[in-house]
């Protein structure tokens, strides 16, 4: 049974439709990740779980409760914030048992509580002191503390890492992963960070517009994205993305001077059709198949690896992953993939298998 | 700022010669009250004043209605501010953060904070006219019996301390809306999520945020509570029977009625003593100087 399920959840502030008809599934003791650009309606959705923002439309079950009318002290779900939003006022231990506080637990099971989650996320030597006291890092330890201290039956994070800095996000982002590990618990995490989405989720849903685009697993969403915006949105660099029509009676795609094969494709195509064709920057770096010449603009060098940036002969802008030398400025190189790696899609984005 | 930056900071050259002048001038007129406090300087016997020591300062010890003036400004003080801070917080609560015409209210809060004391005292000094007053009509709309607000020794005050409330509980209100504004809301939605009903949530996590604004909003109203003249001069002249004469309300007396400057001074630097002492014992509650903030 699913520990959280939305269903058709609506939303609309005044004429701007934030949510629409959004159903989401959560397996009890999943990790799901929320994933869309800023302004898809994830963080609202993740308020009205909460119970903070009311919904127009739909159902919100927690458990075998319906709590779409419950106030958010009901829902038992705990959450943790973007901005840490610990009580400025208290110290980290006050903090932490603020919400066992609420719950009239007596003070020696409170404090025990408290040691214990203290413990746990290395934040014993702080725990007199006050939020403004810690750096960003040790507050959002503070305020995962606080949402871990009660036991609740659903965890809801709120873009907690976004405002630290990218190594500390690492070792937090590691961090939120291994407590889930240990404690295998229902999640529910919202993020625009796609890295963070693959490297967390057990079930990723991308939201775009209110709407969502795609649920599935990390690297079902990779390899088998369902439109062009859920192509683009997951992995970096992206997807590159070629103007192409179809040839030899819907046997292949002609993209510049490129000829690639489709007849892997379920479906027929028709003759000069305009088809959008995605391939990404590390499927571009074969010993054969279909060949594009790229002419150089800049090569990012990662160590590892490299990423060359250039320019197609149509004057479609191309990024291509490149791991035995490390072409410069004005050289002209063959990109070589193989065609079932490319994804084709339609005029609208809908991916055409 | 290190001490350097600041020695080597020309806009000093700005600055330090007004602090010196204010420090001097301050200082200077400071000591000259003091000193002429320590005669008996009367515009009844001028140039035949002599110097007296402390003779004024024992009298203030003395004098009942100096005494009563004292403990009247005590009570008016602490209801004013008390009441004001109580009630100012309460409406800033009551209202939502976001409520309509939000705009128009702040506006319409401004009125008697701008409002000259001389047309809010006279204002209210009709309103509460015994015979022909609004106050007595609209209590006797409810069925209760004429009131004498301002010719009765036991509720002049009170009358004065209405006003007074009436033109300075939005300015509490004002600054609280401010404050409230600034502060976060993210930590409100967590004590939600957290468990917390909606008293607790302002209990426990909103009013300890808005404390440093109250703390703030009391001082100013306590020390404009403990000089204020302007109502008290326009709706009562202190009476009736004295019953309405704060401390510096009796200082004016005894020097323009009386002509007794040296008196009126000491009492002057007795209220001033009084109010910074009342004052530092109220800020170092407000603001301890271990703990938060």
């Amino acid at each position: 049974m699913a520990q959280l399920s939305i269903r058709s959840v609506s939303k609309s502030y005044g004429a701007v439709q934030v949510l629409d008809d959004v159903s989401v599934e959560v397996e009890e003791g999943s990790f799901v990740v929320l994933l869309g650009p800023s302004g898809c309606g994830k963080s609202t959705l993740l308020h009205a779980v909460a119970g903070l923002n009311p919904i127009d439309s739909g159902t919100i079950v927690i458990g075998d409760r319906n709590v779409t009318n419950l106030p958010a002290r009901d829902r038992d779900v705990a959450m943790v914030f973007q901005s840490y939003a610990l009580y400025p006022t208290m110290t980290v231990a006050q903090n932490i048992a603020f919400p066992l506080k609420m719950r009239g637990l007596d003070r020696r099971t409170s404090d025990e509580k408290v040691a214990g989650v203290a413990r746990l996320l290395q934040i014993e030597p702080l725990m007199s002191r006050l939020p403004r006291e810690l750096s960003g890092g040790q507050r959002q330890r503070v305020a995962i503390g606080r949402a871990l201290v009660r036991d609740p039956r659903l965890f809801l994070f709120d873009e907690p890492l976004s405002n630290l800095d990218a190594a500390l996000r690492t070792e937090l982002r590691a961090e939120i992963k291994r407590l889930h590990q240990s404690i295998r618990r229902t999640m529910v995490y919202v993020t625009h960070d796609q890295t963070e989405a693959l490297t967390l989720a057990d079930k990723i849903v991308v939201l775009k517009a209110g709407k969502i685009e795609q649920t599935g697993t990390p690297l079902s969403l990779y390899d088998d994205p369902d439109n062009a915006f859920v192509a683009g949105f997951i992995g970096t660099p992206r997807m590159n993305f070629l103007k192409a029509t179809v040839a030899d009676d819907g046997k292949a795609l002609l993209a510049g001077e490129a000829r690639v094969d489709i007849t892997h494709l379920a479906t027929r195509l028709e003759n000069g059709r305009a088809v959008t064709l995605g391939i990404r920057p590390e499927h571009l770096d074969e010993k054969d198949g279909v060949t594009l010449s790229l002419s150089v603009d800049v090569t990012e060098r990662l160590g590892s690896t490299s990423y060359v940036h250039g320019a197609l002969a149509s004057g479609e802008s191309v990024v291509a992953e490149r791991r035995e030398d490390q072409p410069g400025f004005g050289e002209t190189i063959t990109l070589r993939f193989q065609p079932t790696r490319a994804r084709v899609f339609d005029g609208e984005g809908s991916r055409i298998r | 700022m290190s001490t350097v930056a600041t020695a080597s900071d020309p806009t000093r050259h700005f600055f330090q010669p007004v602090i010196v002048c204010l420090t001097v001038a301050s200082v200077a007129l400071t000591l000259f009250v003091i000193w002429i406090s320590l005669h008996d300087l009367s515009l009844m016997r001028a140039g035949r004043e002599k110097f007296v020591g402390l003779d004024n300062y024992i009298r203030f010890l003395g004098d009942p209605r100096a005494m009563a003036a004292l403990w009247r400004t005590v009570l008016f003080t602490t209801l004013a501010t008390v009441i004001e801070i109580a009630l100012g917080l309460a409406v800033v609560l009551f209202l939502d953060r976001n409520f309509a015409m939000k705009r128009l209210v702040r506006t319409l809060l401004l009125v008697p904070i701008i409002m000259t004391p001389v047309v809010v005292g006279l204002t209210w000094r009709f309103l509460f006219d015994s015979a022909t007053g609004m106050a007595n009509y609209l209590l006797s709309l409810v069925g209760i019996a004429q009131v004498d607000w301002l010719g009765s020794p036991r509720i002049a005050l009170f009358a004065v301390l209405i006003a007074d409330i009436w033109q300075w509980t939005p300015f509490v209100i004002l600054l609280v809306m401010a404050a409230l504004e600034s502060a976060p809301t993210d930590p409100l939605n967590a004590a939600r999520v957290d468990g917390a009903r909606e008293w607790q949530v302002t209990w426990y996590v909103l009013l300890p945020m808005l404390r440093r604004a109250l703390a703030i909003v009391a001082l100013i109203r306590a020390i404009d509570s403990i000089k204020a003249f302007d109502l008290f001069y326009i709706m009562t002249r202190g009476g009736p029977a004295l019953s309405t004469e704060t401390l510096n309300y009796y200082g004016y007396i005894v020097a323009f009625t009386n002509f007794d400057i040296s008196y009126s001074l000491a009492i002057a630097i007795i209220l001033t003593i009084f109010t910074n002492v009342a004052l530092l014992t109220m800020y170092s509650v407000l603001f301890p100087k271990t703990g938060d903030r």
